[in-house]
């Protein structure tokens, strides 16, 4: 610094939604689509409300768009702070901003949070207008398709009329590829991580579990509960049970180990009170999640990802990508249990045998499926690298 | 548009040569891209290439070049008969554990595979096992034995042995001299310090 004059002295850190390279304090949009909505099964709704984000500004060529695409218990809140006060900044705060890997300066970033959701657009806990009552399990049966065409809907009200590229992890990943089958002439670039073209035959399983011990919880009453309020023993149960499977054994043991909480008066080992911090943790992760999430939305988008499956949707893998024109970026975590390497590599290959422009990255995290989260100084040069390349001429003349 | 500059070598513009205009190449161990990167420029090829590190990968994204991280057999054989239509294995070769189940399943996935490769048989490179009593050391092989990846050494008889025993055509070939600038043709198994190969089935 050249500058001489200090900052005056202060007790108080400066507010961390000012830090540098944060969006900062962000106000989420609705875009109301007032006509019907016909979904992939012939079910209509009369209209619908996405909620979402916006980051950056729409350049004059309206081009520089990047969307991106939550996972099952994400939202549109992808970065910077609602308020001051707020614990955290958006789910992906650490890839996007001014200067990180999704450059805010140079991108027009948008995040919708998905039809069928329940943090502000259009799903089961919203109000049917043919009842005045919560949609509940009379919302119709949603899926990928569906959440693609609906946000299509919400960047034709924007004025997009290209996206930069759209990105997304786990079912993210879902709706960012299945976006470019849908409108090959809108996409540009698919960056797609721990994600598959069709959900596995363990993950519906998962999913089974998690539906039961919400619809088990005599709160459920078949999808028709009072909000707030609802199944939230068992939503909190599906919640744990997922949340282990986006970690893997040695994260868990490298956060927790075998260490134990310290019991109160009265608990004591012999009990099945929390005894491990691992306890403690999933009971925190399952008990946060009710306070944000409908039990309902939860069954329809798990519903929505056990249909995700792109091969039997349009023939074959290789049909499905048929006309693609977007280059793609797939990325898969080494200890990703949910999404193995495995069915990333299926996608980039399936992409690459239908003649299309597709990259394969692997990254040898341990932190499990959440790996596309994480701060990963090497996933961000990666990401940055796919979104920021110019169309470089070598001179190979000496 | 970025101007950069990179270094053309001789086997780079051979391998080049026998590559023909707007066909899809794959090239095996393609590390930071250098070589499809030129091939798409000067040959407008559709490319893509395998390798094994995530910032290799990283650089040919920065490229534009598509690139695949994992195994190179498991690669090729995702992809169906004749697929591509040129293989290339440059500087490569040497490193395989199996280079026949390579080379075989390249000839499968592919019309023609190039492969380019430092011979052993070059007389410095016996002299430094022979006379120095030591591990040879070379462009390619710059390091010392403590330092040095798994190695499987060919040289040219070696590599023809390979090809008349496993039936494969030899549609092309050049040999370098022992600084890899011209091209070598008396002795080659003594005189040259690199061979390229043109290959079909």
């Amino acid at each position: 610094m050249t500058d001489d004059v200090e900052a005056p002295a202060t007790d108080e850190p400066a507010p961390r939604y000012l830090a540098p390279g944060d969006v900062g304090l962000v106000a989420p949009h609705d875009f109301v689509h007032a006509r019907p909505f016909t979904f992939k099964n012939g079910q209509t709704i009369p209209g619908f409300t996405l909620r979402y984000e916006t980051y950056g500004t729409l350049n004059v060529s309206r081009d520089n768009a990047v969307l991106i695409c939550h996972a099952l218990s994400g939202d549109h809140h992808c970065a910077g702070w609602h308020a001051p006060t707020d614990r955290k900044p958006g789910w992906w705060n650490n890839l996007i901003g001014p200067g990180k890997a999704v450059d805010t300066r140079r991108f027009f970033v948008i995040c919708p949070n998905v039809l069928g959701g329940c943090q502000g657009s259009t799903g089961p806990s919203s109000l049917d207008p043919a009842t005045g009552r919560p949609y509940g399990l009379r919302f119709p049966f949603v899926t990928i398709r569906d959440m693609v065409h609906s946000q299509k809907l919400l960047l034709d009200h924007l004025g997009i009329v290209g996206l930069h590229a759209v990105i997304g992890g786990s079912m993210g990943g879902m709706t960012a590829t299945l976006f470019a089958i849908e409108f090959p002439e809108l996409v540009r670039r698919v960056l797609a991580m721990a994600t598959t073209g069709r959900e596995s035959t363990q993950a519906i399983a998962f999913n089974e579990v998690g539906r039961q011990a919400i619809m088990q919880d005599p709160a459920w009453n078949h999808g028709d509960y009072p909000t707030p309020g609802g199944p939230r023993m068992g939503l909190a149960i599906a919640r744990m049970m997922a949340h282990i499977t986006y970690l893997s054994d040695a994260s868990l043991h490298r956060k927790f180990g075998r260490r134990v909480v310290q019991n109160k008066p009265g608990e004591g080992p012999g009990t099945f009170d929390v005894q491990f911090e691992v306890e403690s943790y999933l009971r925190h992760q399952g008990q946060s999640f009710i306070d944000r999430f409908d039990a309902n939305s939860y069954l329809y988008i798990t519903r929505a990802l056990d249909h995700f499956d792109l091969g039997t949707a349009y023939g074959s893998l290789e049909q499905a990508f048929a006309g693609v024109q977007a280059e793609s970026l797939i990325v898969g975590f080494a200890s990703d249990w949910l999404f193995p390497p495995g069915q990333n590599r299926d996608l980039a290959l399936a992409l690459l045998r239908a003649g299309k422009r597709a990259t394969y990255a692997e990254l040898a995290t341990e932190a499990g499926h959440d790996s596309f989260l994480l701060e990963s100084p090497e996933l961000y040069a990666l990401v940055r690298a796919f979104l920021e390349r110019e169309e470089t001429v070598v001179d190979f003349t000496i | 548009m970025a101007k950069l500059v990179e270094k053309r070598t001789v086997d780079m513009r051979i391998i080049g040569d026998w590559v023909e205009p707007h066909t899809r190449v794959l090239d095996l161990g393609c590390g930071r891209g250098a070589l499809l990167a030129y091939l798409v420029q000067t040959k407008q090829v559709s490319a893509v290439g395998v390798d094994l590190d995530f910032a290799k990968i990283t650089a040919c994204v920065q490229r534009g070049v598509s690139a695949y991280q994992g195994d190179m057999t498991a690669f090729m054989r995702a992809f169906p008969e004749r697929h591509f239509d040129r293989v290339i294995c440059s500087r490569t070769v040497h490193e395989l554990n199996d280079p026949a189940e390579v080379i075989l399943e390249a000839l499968r996935a592919a019309r023609a595979v190039t492969v380019g490769f430092v011979n052993h048989g070059f007389w410095k490179n016996r002299f430094d096992s022979l006379i120095r009593g030591r591990k040879v050391q070379n462009a390619v092989y710059p390091t010392a034995w403590f330092e040095s990846r798994p190695a499987n050494p060919v040289t040219i008889a070696d590599f023809e042995d390979f090809c008349r025993a496993k039936d494969i055509r030899i549609l092309r070939r050049v040999h370098l001299s022992g600084d890899w600038k011209s091209e070598r043709s008396l002795l080659p198994n003594l005189l040259a310090g690199y061979a390229l190969y043109d290959l079909t089935r």
